[in-house]
């Protein structure tokens, strides 16, 4: 007679429960699983770059799997327009014309003005003096600025002409090696390393404590804390996150002051031709999240996502280096019991056993690092779990070997026999 | 019978809040476009933010872009007066969990097929150019980055992100790309290669831009005017790469592909026509056609 079916059910879970584990207490499963973690160790401990002609290694070099949240899978973010945030495009003008656009802008009303152009030196001598009496009749204004080290090794707030003692700066800089890795973390204030009086605050956080003090209160706290950004908005041909008001418009009139007063007001340079390359940077939000690409979002988008970060309050918490690490070694010891229980019992079916594993378990623990991403706004890195599922494979081969050689030479107990297979 | 009654009261009534309720906010327009509220009509105006009851006219050749309910986008360009309580549809933002938005995503990449060059031109086609790192307020699609050119028409196009009326175009010879050896001034975005033809000759190299009027744009395009037999010699070698019992549509198509990946533009254009004409049940053969004149402003 044929079993109902929730008893075949039960049966199947019970069948798979027990494939897992029968070998999960074993002493070989915690041994394997801790010579998993020895090769992992001694492998980046090798100081020779062995990636060099891997092309996988060099195409995946600045990949994180939350960036299929970002890319692919979160909705595009939150659709809604910020109506905190005002963006003015600059275009192609010359200091003059970003004179002319900083007063239409400041006669507009915004509580607070960014203006996201580094000045390198004086330029022409009536084009800068017109600049510099605007910037200082604008006391609500804030210059970018770049944070570097002098001859001395100290702190300095560099690139802008036009900064003075009076002048509300904040610093652009992210922290990536080069323009070519993705922007995915900022530092709301840096901090001199030896003079812990010399702090630059970041261009966002100096927007934020002139325009909302809660929201400054979130972050006053985070000095040379890296923080990772919480992309929510993007800018692109099809999707407009933020109200973006060309130069001709404002100085035309053609703008409604509403949308500018009390607001947080960014001029800087936009385009949302994806062509256009110019002053964009690569974010977790690009369509293509991993190997050779385009860059995607203007520089003051992604201060402005920063911006909306803190507004709303949407930080994203980092788990902690040994709790990524404690739960790789719980997967790789649920996973090589599993192997070993195939390897051992089945061992015609272990190699399609363990490669479906890892392709289901890829597929799980990614989605686990997502959805906990999304709903918990934690970011774990799941990298060494799926690194060790990988290993384990290959490291039973090996354990075998080991086992068997301690077996003769000192008796070790092992449920691996001498050339099983 | 009531319970009936009540729940439809109750669901048109939701219905009714939602499209009432709708915000319309102005993100950008160009032209001539007004909003009627109250009965008052006014200039639009970047950023300014409606609800349902207000309507919008559009002038003929004005467009404008609106964002419903802070987030779906839509944009009007034909001419008229749109009471904007009729986009209730146009504000629906279709949000699903991340998990299934995931599990889609698994599924679609490891079951979706790479395609193939007949099926999907477009993922095969080597014609693009290269990024640009330009501030221009015109923009020329890189697959004119070189366009060759021995007969037929096809026109070089570009797109404007300036609300201009009026643009440049500059032609340049092989060696002097300072002094153009044609420059006209078109209100559309583009110009037809056969209109060149008086000042071009066959066998040499050209280079095209187009400016707003008044302004400059350094981003060259390349256009080499091909002599006949040098043609003739490229399909011959084309058409030889035939696999044997090529029908004749299925030739034509063929060829046309190849062309337009040898950036033969003109002639691709006659071919996919010919492929069309040759098999019109064939969809793709169609649809392709549609979209090879798309994508090059091939009216």
């Amino acid at each position: 007679m044929k079993k109902p079916l929730h008893k075949r059910l039960g049966h199947g879970v019970k069948h798979a429960h027990r494939r897992v584990t029968k070998y999960l207490m074993e002493r070989d499963t915690l041994f394997a699983t801790l010579w998993v973690f020895i090769f992992i160790f001694v492998l980046g401990s090798i100081p020779l770059n062995l990636g060099i002609l891997n092309p996988v290694k060099l195409g995946l070099k600045d990949f994180d799997f939350n960036d299929l949240y970002y890319s692919k899978v979160g909705n595009k973010q939150k659709n809604d327009i910020d109506s905190n945030i005002v963006v003015v495009n600059i275009g192609r003008a010359d200091r003059e014309a970003i004179a002319m656009l900083v007063e239409k802008t400041a006669s507009m009303g915004p509580k607070v003005i960014g203006l996201d152009v580094l000045f390198d030196g004086p330029r022409d001598p009536y084009q800068d003096s017109l600049l510099r009496e605007t910037i200082n009749k604008t006391p609500n204004l804030v210059l970018a600025v770049k944070y570097l080290t002098d001859s001395s090794h100290k702190l300095i707030a560099a690139n802008n002409y036009f900064k003075n003692d009076k002048t509300l700066y904040g610093h652009v800089n992210f922290p990536t090696h080069g323009d070519k890795e993705t922007i995915r973390s900022y530092y709301p204030f840096k901090e001199d390393d030896k003079e812990h009086d010399i702090i630059i605050p970041s261009f966002t956080t100096t927007l934020l404590k002139q325009y909302n003090q809660e929201a400054y209160h979130r972050i006053e706290k985070k000095i040379n804390k890296e923080t990772i950004i919480s992309y929510s908005r993007t800018l692109t041909e099809h999707k407009k996150q933020y109200l973006v008001v060309q130069p001709e418009d404002l100085m035309m009139d053609m703008v409604d002051s509403s949308s500018f007063k009390n607001r947080i007001a960014l001029l800087a340079y936009v385009n949302d031709n994806p062509n256009d390359i110019e002053d964009k940077k690569f974010t977790p939000m690009n369509e293509k999240y991993a190997g050779k690409s385009t860059p995607d979002m203007n520089g003051i988008i992604v201060h402005a996502n920063i911006l909306s970060m803190v507004l709303e309050n949407n930080f994203i918490k980092k788990f902690p280096g040994w709790g990524n690490w404690l739960l790789a070694i719980i997967v790789c010891w649920l996973h090589m019991s599993f192997f070993i229980h195939y390897y051992l019992e089945s061992h015609i079916w272990f190699h399609l056993a363990a490669k479906i594993a890892q392709v289901l378990s890829a597929i799980f623990f990614v989605w686990l690092g997502i959805e906990i991403y999304n709903r918990y706004h934690v970011k774990v890195n799941m990298k060494y779990s799926l690194i060790t599922i990988v290993m384990a494979v290959d490291v039973i081969y090996f354990y075998e070997a080991w086992a068997t050689w301690m077996h003769k030479k000192y008796h070790y107990n092992t449920v691996f026999k001498p050339h099983h297979h | 019978m009531k319970k009936l009654l009540f729940v439809s009261l109750l669901l048109s009534s939701a219905v009714f809040v939602q499209a009432q309720g709708a915000d319309f906010l102005i993100y950008s327009f160009k032209g001539n476009v007004s909003v009627v509220e109250n009965n008052a009509e006014a200039k639009a105006k970047v950023g300014k933010l409606m609800n349902s009851s207000a309507t919008i006219k559009v002038a003929n050749g004005s467009a404008v872009t609106l964002i419903c309910n802070e987030a779906a986008m839509f944009t009007i360009t034909k001419g008229g007066t749109y009471p904007l309580r009729n986009f209730g549809d146009s504000c629906k933002v279709s949000k699903s969990s991340v998990s299934s938005n995931y599990v889609k995503y698994v599924w679609a990449q490891m079951t979706k097929s790479s395609g193939s060059p007949g099926s999907n031109r477009k993922a095969y086609m080597n014609t693009v150019g290269a990024v640009s790192r330009s501030i221009n307020n015109v923009w020329i699609d890189p697959r004119l980055d070189t366009v060759n050119y021995c007969d037929g028409d096809v026109p070089l196009s570009w797109k404007s992100y300036a609300d201009a009326e009026e643009f440049e175009f500059f032609l340049f010879s092989s060696t002097d790309i300072v002094n153009p050896i044609y420059k006209t001034t078109v209100k559309k975005h583009k110009v037809p290669v056969s209109d060149l033809l008086g000042k071009i000759k066959p066998g040499n190299t050209y280079y095209w831009t187009a400016a707003v009027k008044g302004e400059e744009n350094d981003d060259l395009k390349v256009l080499n005017y091909k002599k006949k037999e040098d043609f003739k010699s490229i399909l011959e070698t084309i058409k030889a790469q035939g696999v044997p019992f090529e029908g004749d549509a299925e030739q034509a198509y063929r060829i046309a592909f190849m062309l337009e990946d040898a950036h033969f533009l003109a002639e691709a254009h006659d071919y996919y026509e010919k492929a069309a004409t040759a098999d019109e049940a064939n969809v793709l053969y169609r649809s392709t056609l549609m979209s090879f004149r798309k994508d090059y402003e091939i009216k």
